[in-house]
């Protein structure tokens, strides 16, 4: 693939540290990170990869490759990595900076769970598995997703049928709106 | 020696036979654990994928609260939960200006002096080992065991600071105490893609396929866990990985906490046994324990 540098090729990886305070052109491509990384094979664009893009700049191989959401972030990467770089936390920040974005993204399931989980804690404060399972499965048009591990799991009692209220919620849900209000001043 | 404890949300459903089997460890082992008040979700993988301040927030709720009430340790059993908690401690400290917006959004001022605990870390204290060794009744001799850490235990280092990075020992030596047989294997600290279980089952069937391939190769007659998302992956998923690669591996996932609780005598029921998918009973057998 060729690439034409320009001066606004540098921007993605500017905004990258912005938000993370990570360097990405500290990274020599070593492939430490490819090599221990457990999803790297159902990666389009592997960890390596990623950070060589990150510096090229190249904002739509990036998105397109999904690579941010197949991550299991694991830590295996950063604990490896010889700059010191840490991969997560870039990951992150392409994460949360993408989260709500139209771009084409090969994993869009991945997005939707974590919106999907926040707004259940946002609501009982703890996490209730059997309706987050029940609204992803249908979410991702597969509703008997996984049934043959839960019928088990629900029979031993593993499985709550009503979700968990805590009496913290009411706190946590000021605390979401007060940071809401926070970074949409910023 | 008392604790706040943050059982996090897969301990009061999906894991309840580990909080059953923690609970009869720690009070064995004379440990008081106090149930935090009111805590909430620790926001685990989604919290971080979305907003850095609200990674921290949410940790900080239930820590503010274990603070308020004077704790100065607190143990989270589940891994996910304690490297959240870890890594929200490590932010408060260290940065000062999500320590500001952090204050700015809370009431109560957090002033991260609660150290949290994994179970493990607790019983490496100094002197457990020996009070451990104390209270085995019923020694698990012949029993082979594969220790599994998972992945964020002992990572990273920086927030960890717990054991040997890439080969853990903390568990081994506990399962040593108790009579049995630690194996040396390479899978100890693998992900077994948790984070995906919802989403991209393909990625967590080929990861814990590899974790219990692994095992069985070595010769386990069971894995030790630490964590209620390994243990429902290895575990619940187990019969979906054998169809899928059409193997057969019938290996118990246990939590470490109740091979202790079985060494020091307590009933099954008492521990949650009953509870687990793949059964326990074969294993046991071969030391004597069922």
């Amino acid at each position: 693939m060729e690439v034409k540098l320009t001066e606004d090729r540098g921007r993605l990886a500017e905004r990258l540290q912005g938000i993370t305070g990570e360097n990405v052109m500290l990274c020599y491509q070593c492939k430490k990170c490819t090599l221990g990384c457990p999803s790297a094979y159902a990666m389009k664009m592997k960890p390596h990869e990623l950070m060589r893009a990150l510096q090229l700049g190249l904002e739509d191989p990036v998105l397109w490759s999904g690579t941010m959401w197949i991550c299991l972030s694991c830590e295996t990467c950063n604990t490896r990595c010889p700059q010191d770089i840490n991969i997560l936390k870039l990951i992150d920040g392409l994460r949360t900076y993408y989260l709500n974005r139209d771009y084409y993204n090969p994993v869009r399931e991945l997005p939707m769970m974590h919106r999907l989980f926040l707004k259940l804690v946002r609501r009982f404060g703890r996490i209730y598995e059997l309706g987050l399972v029940f609204i992803l499965n249908l979410k991702m048009v597969d509703p008997l997703k996984d049934t043959d591990m839960a019928m088990p799991m629900f029979l031993r009692g593993k499985l709550k049928f009503f979700p968990h209220r805590s009496e913290g919620a009411k706190e946590l849900r000021k605390v979401m709106s007060r940071l809401e209000a926070m970074e949409e001043e910023r | 020696m008392r604790y706040a404890y943050f059982p996090g949300c897969s301990l009061s459903s999906s894991a309840s036979d580990y909080d059953l089997s923690l609970k009869a460890v720690c009070r064995a082992l004379d440990i008081e654990l106090v149930e935090v008040r009111d805590w909430v979700c620790c926001g685990a993988s989604s919290a971080h994928a979305t907003s850095h301040l609200l990674s921290v927030a949410m940790p900080v709720l239930s820590l503010s609260h274990a603070e308020e009430d004077g704790f100065d340790r607190l143990i989270a059993p589940c891994l996910a939960c304690q490297l959240r908690l870890k890594a929200a401690n490590k932010e408060m400290q260290e940065d000062p200006e999500v320590r500001e917006r952090i204050h700015r959004a809370f009431d109560y001022q957090y002033r991260a002096t609660v150290r949290v605990y994994h179970p493990l870390e607790v019983m490496m204290e100094e002197g457990m080992m020996e009070v451990i060794r104390s209270r085995v009744r019923k020694k698990l001799s012949g029993l082979k065991v594969a220790c599994y850490y998972g992945c964020v235990l002992t990572r990273p280092p920086k927030i960890a600071q717990f054991d040997i990075c890439e080969d853990p020992q903390s568990m081994d030596s506990i399962i040593r105490a108790l009579g049995g047989e630690p194996l040396d294997w390479s899978y100890k600290t693998e992900c077994c893609g948790v984070s995906m279980t919802l989403t991209r089952s393909d990625i967590v069937l080929k990861l814990s396929n590899d974790i219990l391939r692994e095992a069985k190769e070595v010769g386990a007659h069971a894995i030790a866990v630490c964590c209620p998302l390994c243990q429902a992956n290895l575990d619940a998923r187990q019969i979906q990985i054998e169809d899928r690669y059409r193997v057969q591996y019938g290996i118990p996932i246990i939590y470490f906490t109740q091979l202790m609780g079985l060494a020091f005598g307590a009933f099954s029921k008492e521990l949650g046994l009953e509870k687990l998918i793949t059964s326990p009973r074969g294993a046991l057998e071969i030391c004597g324990l069922m």
